[in-house]
């Protein structure tokens, strides 16, 4: 009677454990069956071209990629050593009354929805931008900045725990050596908890490049290259979630669609890297 | 009540009325201890767990003051200077005192630089007397023969037993007076465990050790001097062979006969 009962409760949970590759399938297969159009249209030239024309039946997708890998790429340089330094200051530097306190508001920071970061920074950074480096204050830059506030708790929270799985021994060893406080993170704790700390930073650009509502509403859609990062530009997720409702043709509307499996396919990768090469369970030493 | 013996010969540390209490506990851990300990020889402090043997060792090197709180009193004297003044240079200290742990902690580096380590901190960056003093501690913690083709190699790589001996090598390395070594073997096989002991015996031509271990037997077998400790206060110092044949406190006797412990 119980094996009847275990082994009923085993198969459930195996049948709703294996949906979940089955909707990754299914997902990934709509994308794909969707793109079709467009593959067949443009094939390859479709990630190199740079003109996105919905009139001339022209779609391009380079100032998407573009926009979406620069964006990502500032917000990256800005977070890192902001979160390094939050980390370091928490696991090793803080106070205990602090620890607790400080350590729980940036978590809590990292349950902000996004597009409340995105509508913050449209009032709040747009016109900081616009005054301090000219332009409209749309642009490139703002989201930037805006996802990098939106991706630090994340980042600081993660390499936190890292630096924490440091045992005290190993700490103590190098203090027992003569090390100063600043030789024993540099050494140990940060060499120690490297792998977790760059898997954090990996998950965290994963969530960047993806990212739709935080940088939505400060990037401006404009699909044009331009190295002034004042300039307004889009990225993959902004462009889809600007112009899904404008799609008049089969042809935009598939185009649209080989956006999104571009997309996919470059959070999967960066996601794969991160979990199978950075966020193994460390082996016992 | 203590039986505490006269040391004749010249002395590594001297406790005088030293007292230990942990951040937030209302007694102190380690009681009004007087214990002088010989130089070039060695001492290991015995005693059932939560005696303070190990919060004694810890206070030689000012371990404890990497957490907030804790209280020392009375003197610790090294080279005639209380070590236990809020002037005193913990570096420094900590460069003359070194320690060994109860698990062997291979730093995430090389071979190489685990040893060079202490070293480098103290600023020596040439590379021929790195290499030199590397080796010179690789084989005074006999481990030389086992690591030198492979010094690039990442220490964690090594046996629990090499480790260990990387650690005292790594410590052994800044030529300190003093060695600490905190049940050093307990986390090691037999074999490992014997091959350690012998380098401790080794080791006291140079510097001054004291072992804390829950092993009798390690105590009689390796050290000169065996400290007895029981709720805080050392209940006898004597010559090991005096101490574990003809004990004169009558707790000392108890405990090395497996009465409690």
């Amino acid at each position: 009677m119980n094996t009847t009962i275990d082994r009923l409760f085993a198969n459930t949970t195996k049948i709703i454990a294996l949906a979940i590759l089955l909707i990754v399938a299914w997902i990934f297969a709509t994308l794909l069956d969707h793109s079709m159009e467009s593959l067949k249209a443009f094939g390859f030239d479709f990630i190199t071209e740079s003109k996105w024309a919905p009139n001339l039946e022209k779609f391009g997708a380079l100032p998407a990629i573009y926009g979406s890998v620069i964006s990502t790429f500032l917000a990256m340089i800005l977070a890192v050593p902001l979160a390094i330094g939050v980390a370091i200051f928490l696991s090793e530097l803080a106070p205990a009354k602090l620890k607790s306190p400080v350590g729980v508001s940036i978590e809590l920071l990292a349950a902000i929805p996004s597009v409340i970061y995105g509508m913050w920074g449209l009032f709040y950074f747009v016109p900081i931008i616009r005054d301090v480096f000219g332009g409209i204050g749309i642009s490139m830059l703002t989201a930037g900045i805006v996802l990098s506030i939106m991706i630090l708790p994340f980042m600081a929270a993660v390499t936190r725990d890292a630096m924490n799985t440091t045992p005290d021994i190993l700490k103590e060893s190098a203090y027992a050596l003569g090390g100063t406080k600043w030789d024993v993170i540099k050494d140990i704790v940060i060499p120690y908890a490297k792998a977790g700390i760059i898997g954090s930073f990996i998950l965290a650009l994963g969530r960047a490049i993806g990212e739709t509502m935080a940088v939505t509403f400060v990037m401006g859609n404009v699909h044009k290259i331009s190295i002034d990062l004042t300039a307004p530009a889009t990225s993959i997720p902004v462009t889809l979630a600007n112009e899904f409702t404008e799609a008049d043709t089969d042809l935009y509307y598939s185009s649209l669609f080989e956006l999104s499996l571009l997309l996919l396919i470059i959070s999967f990768t960066i996601i794969s890297v991160a979990k199978f090469y950075f966020l193994r369970r460390k082996r016992v030493a | 009540m203590a039986t505490i013996i006269d040391i004749t010969e010249e002395k590594a540390l001297e406790v005088k009325d030293f007292e230990f209490t942990y951040a937030g506990a209302d007694a102190p851990s380690i009681k009004k201890l007087t214990m002088p300990i010989a130089k070039n020889s060695i001492t290991a402090l015995i005693g059932p767990s939560g005696c303070g043997k190990t919060t004694l060792l810890r206070s030689f090197n000012r371990m404890h003051d990497l957490y907030p709180g804790n209280e020392y009193a009375g003197e610790i004297l090294f080279k005639n200077k209380n070590i236990l003044t809020s002037k005193e240079d913990l570096i420094n200290l900590r460069i003359q005192i070194g320690m060994i742990f109860q698990k062997p902690t291979a730093f995430p580096m090389s071979i190489f630089d685990n040893v060079a380590y202490g070293m480098r901190l103290q600023g020596i960056k040439n590379k021929i007397e790195l290499q030199d003093r590397v080796e010179k501690a690789l084989q005074d913690a006999a481990i030389w023969k086992e690591v030198k083709d492979r010094l690039k190699h990442d220490a964690n790589g090594l046996s629990g037993g090499q480790q260990q001996r990387l650690c005292i090598a790594r410590a052994v390395a800044v030529e300190p007076e003093v060695l600490l070594f905190d049940e050093p073997t307990s986390a090691l096989d037999p074999i490992s465990t014997a091959g350690i002991e012998e380098l401790i015996v080794e080791l006291r031509e140079r510097v001054s050790i004291i072992i804390v271990t829950h092993n009798m037997q390690q105590a009689a077998r390796v050290s000169d001097y065996t400290g007895f400790m029981y709720l805080g206060e050392l209940i006898e110092l004597g010559k090991t062979e005096e101490l574990f044949v003809t004990p004169k406190e009558k707790l000392t006797e108890e405990y090395i006969t497996g009465k409690f412990g």
